[in-house]
């Protein structure tokens, strides 16, 4: 019942909050919804068993059964860590809204019905619930880019609908030939029972590629991105922190959860070519955040760069490197939502975020010290600097990765390095230098910075005790980093360092 | 009202060419600038009550100390040292107050921003005091830029004055073998130490005459006497006026005799020898501060000429001021201490109130420093050239050129002058 | 013929001129063989300095002395002499500008009222302006200001 209350409750918050009389009556219920999800996502994770890699807290109800479709939910190693994160960053979202302004109880709603939609994919334990719940939250979501976009929201949101679309039709797809075609008298959805199943090596690829291509849409992988910087940017600060904080990651658990595991045939072919495709989308999404100006759209394209991470992690398929995959899920959750809240905050107190207009904003008097400072965090943690929660994550890759694919792995470093340099040309435009005196900009207060807070507490508290992030999954990644494909030998993980 | 008989200006500031022309300032007209300026006045005379007093002191009694550490120790007598244009005594009285130290400066330095009595040592080593670094860095400034007009920059370099220097020096070195050596291997240190003392003693005299009128123009505005911007200008062009020919000397007392380094009989003055100079090098040019901003000398950041130096309070940047130790900001702690109450409310009610004051403070103070530019430029012009209302036209543009010329300062487009000047900023009070 | 000082003193016009030499204790020097050209401010002149500078002055002799050398230049210069020059050195030690079109003759910012009033030792030119020492940056400042003066 847990797990469907992780589902159900925040959608029934959207429906009280919509309801409620006053403005701050909402801000409350749809603060005390989510205190709720992230209360009870803390006593999941109290009761969840370490040692067991399988789905925990299994629910199952008979919805369609001739059709193969049931209401079956489970949570594991990796789905635990997502959970958590979706609950942290929609709080925090609501949290920062300000409950006066004009439309914030609609967004409050949408995000409150996305958040739990988000759940209840990542919950989903039958493919073609999961394809519902992925689906579903494009609707909500449509609208918060819609409404609350930039000057171009309405291009944006369209390009992000079609984007998305075409992803659910190729997932919908991939996902129903694999049910029908599983030979049985009944489609097959439930996932326990797929992974068991075998299939001829043509149809596998077929059916990979159409899922990579529509999961590659979500994450999203080079070139199937284009729709990403745009819509990042156009978005309101909240809407991109919740697209790519948590929205993204539903791609990248797609591609986790489904594509690498059901067609382990396939994927051992193909997955050489994945780790390249990966290194070269490192490098892309670095270089062409190098030749940004605009800091959102930076941030937007560092974005790119990162998912690629995870793909390389899957394509090793080492249990290390599927460890590192999801705390890099975590971690990119994380940094991304710190970066798009602070680039938010300072758009929004100067009306600008060019980087060759902003300037000296550590400015102690009159500048933002504490939101640069926390921009510096950023960086740093987005750079995979040691000691933030990045460098545990790509760290824990590359380790599980370079004896497979070494050259990807190299090239995936060298983007880590390059991550560097425009995390530098960022800090050093906007927060170094000399503040314009000409201007006057407000200043942020305490409260403003409570999420940036929050949110960078994480990242150190982890990057200095990875073990809190990468627990929960070592025992999942053990059981699909060996399920996976024969090449690259399991590393063990207990202890992290060999002597 | 002055009729105008020549064509509009088509300089880049013809605006302010023709306010200035019609007897305003460079600063404009508004109630709001007008209670910035004075009560910056009011913040700024009292630390000047200390400066002037402890710059005399040191000029003619630390003199050549070569460990002076105790020269911001003011002693009594200097606080008891009667301001020649205050009180019933004066020469000339243009403050209606007590001529012996501020009862608002005596006030602080019994209690500091502490409020407790503390030993002397303990406050100074706390900076909580008067921060005479800031008025040293403007003596510095004066000695530093040297022929900026003025008789006086030419007598140091005089056989005359080194033969004063030198009889003070021996005098004051009489019981002290070592440095008397040391000045037989090195005297041009020691002179050059000795035209560092003159400059202090210069702008302890130049500050003894600005702090009674800043007082002065204060108790006006609270009495309701002083209505306008061009009326706390024009007071202040006839201040410069009385005062002009007030003498400026540097004496030296060495065991209860004075020996003249500069005498009274050479007949330097107050306008020229103290108030020309200093406008010029603290308003205009004094030195990029350490610490306020990076600068590439090798990228020619920094002027090759020092007459083209512009970093005074007129071009300066108060954002990055603001930092410990520097003149300026230590200035503007001064001052802090001493904001009338009508300033602190106004301050606490803009941009970050209580945060930034000192900010904002600061851009009041270069508001009103605006305001004695523009004073001095126009005390120039009514001593140099010709009446506002002149009917001559060949009189009119003659000021019109000067007034020109005095704004194309703050337009040359070498080394960003144009940019960092605040004369623009100065029109609007979107800058504060 | 009488000195420049006998006629300053004999002239109602010269009274505050008269007591300024006395106080800076250049009578002597002006009563001497020169020969000096001497510019001469009459008594409105000294009306039209602000209130207090004429005080301040009498207090402080050397000071006053200071301003009224600078109304003296070393030798004897009639108007007709001064037609092709523009600039004089006084005793002072900075220069005077001289502007003469025919018509008026100028002396820094003072206009010439009567020139060439003859003397034992020297030449006298009434003035109607008090003039002070332009600085050396005086000229620079004109000479940047776009409109010819």
């Amino acid at each position: 019942m847990v797990l469907s209350a992780l589902i159900w409750l925040p959608i029934l918050g959207a429906v009280l909050t919509a309801l409620m009389p006053s403005a701050k009556g909402a801000k409350a219920t749809a603060i005390a919804t989510l205190s709720a999800v992230v209360g009870l996502t803390l006593w999941v994770s109290r009761q969840f068993l370490l040692t067991e890699g399988g789905f925990q807290f299994r629910e199952a109800l008979d919805w369609l059964p001739n059709l193969g479709v049931n209401y079956t939910l489970g949570l594991d190693g990796m789905s635990l860590p997502l959970v958590g994160l979706n609950g942290l960053i929609c709080w925090l979202l609501v949290f920062a809204q300000n409950a006066s302004a004009g439309r914030s109880r609609l967004l409050m709603v949408l995000l409150l019905l996305t958040c739990g939609g988000v759940n209840g994919a990542f919950l989903a334990t039958n493919a073609m619930l999961f394809v519902i719940f992925y689906e579903l939250e494009l609707i909500p979501l449509y609208l918060l880019i819609a409404v609350w976009g930039s000057a171009k929201k309405e291009y944006a949101a369209t390009k992000f609908l079609i984007f998305t679309a075409v992803s659910g039709i190729l997932i919908l797809a991939a996902v129903l030939a694999l049910g029908w075609l599983s030979g049985g008298e009944q489609p097959v959805f439930d996932y326990v029972q797929l992974r068991q199943q075998a299939l001829p090596l043509p149809l596998q690829r077929i059916l990979l590629l159409a899922l990579l291509i529509g999961f590659g849409i979500k994450a999203p992988l080079v070139p199937l991105h284009t729709w990403l910087p745009d819509t990042y940017v156009e978005s309101s600060s909240t809407v991109a922190m919740f697209l790519g904080g948590v929205l993204a990651k539903l791609g990248s658990y797609g591609i986790l959860r489904f594509a690498m595991p059901l067609f382990p045939e396939a994927w051992a072919e193909l997955s050489p070519w994945l780790a390249l495709w990966a290194g070269v989308g490192i490098l892309y999404g670095a270089f062409a955040a190098i030749a940004q100006k605009d800091i959102k759209r930076m941030v937007a394209y560092s974005s790119i760069g990162h998912m690629s991470y995870i793909l390389l992690a899957a394509a090793s398929g080492t249990a290390l490197s599927l460890v590192g995959a999801i705390a890099q899920m975590v971690s990119h959750g994380l940094v991304l939502a710190l970066l798009f809240y602070l680039v938010g905050l300072i758009e929004q107190k100067t009306g600008s975020r060019e980087l060759d207009v902003l300037n000296g904003l550590l400015n102690p008097i009159r500048g933002y010290p504490t939101t640069s400072a926390l921009l510096i965090l950023g960086g740093m943690a987005s750079a995979g600097i040691p000691g933030m929660v990045g460098f545990a994550a790509e760290f824990l890759i590359f380790q599980g990765s370079f004896s497979a694919y070494p050259l990807p792995t190299l090239m995936a470093i060298a983007g880590t390095g390059l991550t560097a340099v425009y995390f530098v040309i960022l800090l050093n435009r906007t927060c170094f230098g000399k503040l314009d005196n000409n201007l006057y900009y407000p200043k942020i207060s305490g409260l403003e910075s409570i999420p940036s807070l929050v949110l960078a507490v994480f990242i150190v508290v982890l990057g200095l005790q990875p073990a809190l992030l990468l627990r929960w999954s070592e025992s999942t990644a053990q059981s699909y980093g060996s399920a996976a494909f024969l090449p690259p030998p399991v590393i063990a993980l207990h202890p992290i360092s060999h002597d | 009202m002055i009729e105008p008989i020549l064509p509009p200006s088509t300089h880049e500031f013809a605006d302010i060419i023709h306010r200035l022309e019609s007897g305003g300032a460079m600063l404009p007209d508004t109630p709001e600038n007008l209670m910035q300026i004075i009560g910056l006045y009011k913040a700024y005379a009292v630390p000047m009550d200390f400066y002037w007093r402890d710059l005399l002191y040191i000029a003619e009694q630390v003199f050549l100390d070569p460990l002076p550490a105790f020269k911001y120790f003011l002693p009594e007598e200097y606080l008891e040292l009667p301001n020649h244009y205050a009180g019933d005594q004066a020469d000339l009285r243009i403050w209606r107050g007590g001529a012996t130290a501020h009862p608002e400066l005596r006030q602080f330095m019994e209690k500091g921003e502490l409020r407790r009595s503390l030993p002397k040592l303990a406050h100074h080593l706390w900076h909580d005091r008067i921060n005479m670094e800031f008025a040293e860095e403007c003596m510095r400034a004066m000695l530093w830029h040297r022929n900026m007009g003025g008789q006086l920059d030419a007598y140091l370099d005089s056989e005359e004055y080194r033969h004063n220097a030198d009889r003070a020096i021996r005098a004051y070195f009489q019981f002290n073998p070592v440095m008397l050596a040391f000045y037989k291997i090195f005297p041009d240190m020691f002179l050059e130490q000795c035209r560092q003392s003159t400059m202090t003693s210069v702008l302890g005299l130049f500050w003894e005459i600005m702090a009674p009128v800043f007082f002065e123009m204060s108790d006006l505005y609270d009495e309701g006497k002083l209505t306008s911007v061009p009326e706390a200008m024009n007071f202040l062009v006839n201040g410069i006026f009385a005062i002009a020919g007030r003498p400026i000397y540097h004496r030296v007392r060495i065991r209860g005799t004075w020996y003249d380094i500069v005498p009274h009989s050479k007949g330097f003055t107050w306008l020229y020898e103290a108030a020309f100079p200093y406008v010029e090098a603290v308003f205009y040019r004094t030195s990029p501060f350490r610490g306020t901003k990076s600068y590439n000398a090798q990228a020619k950041q920094i002027p090759a000429d020092q007459n083209d130096f512009h970093y005074g309070v007129l071009y300066a940047d108060k954002f990055p001021v603001g930092s410990a130790g520097i003149p300026p900001t230590l200035l503007h702690q001064d001052m802090f201490h001493f904001l009338p109450p009508y300033l602190t409310e106004y301050y606490r009610q803009h941009c970050r109130g209580e945060d930034d004051m000192l900010i904002q403070l600061a851009i009041s103070f270069q508001r009103s420093m605006y305001c004695v530019t523009s004073a001095v430029i126009q005390a120039g012009r009514a001593a140099l050239l010709y009446p506002l209302d002149d009917p001559n036209p060949r009189h009119r543009l003659a000021n019109r050129a000067y007034f020109e010329g005095q704004l194309n300062r703050f337009c040359r487009r070498e080394y960003g002058m144009h940019q960092a000047a605040r004369l623009k900023a100065i029109q609007s009070q979107t800058y504060r | 013929m009488p000195t420049i000082v006998d006629i300053a003193v004999t002239n109602d016009a010269f009274q505050t001129l008269v007591t300024a030499v006395k106080v800076a204790g250049l009578v002597d020097a002006l009563a001497s063989s020169g020969p000096f050209t001497v510019f001469a401010p009459h008594d409105p002149a000294f009306a039209k300095l602000p209130p207090g500078t004429i005080t301040s002055l009498v207090q402080n002799p050397p000071q006053l002395a200071r301003i009224l050398k600078f109304h003296v230049v070393a030798g004897r210069y009639t108007r007709d002499e001064l037609r092709h020059c523009s600039q004089l050195t006084s005793l002072e030690g900075t220069s005077v500008d001289l502007y003469d079109d025919g018509q008026t003759f100028e002396v820094n910012n003072a206009t010439v009222l009567a020139a060439d009033v003859m003397a034992d030792n020297g030449v006298i030119h009434v003035i109607d302006t008090v003039i002070l020492m332009r600085p050396h940056w005086f000229a620079g400042i004109m000479a940047a200001g776009r409109t010819d003066p």
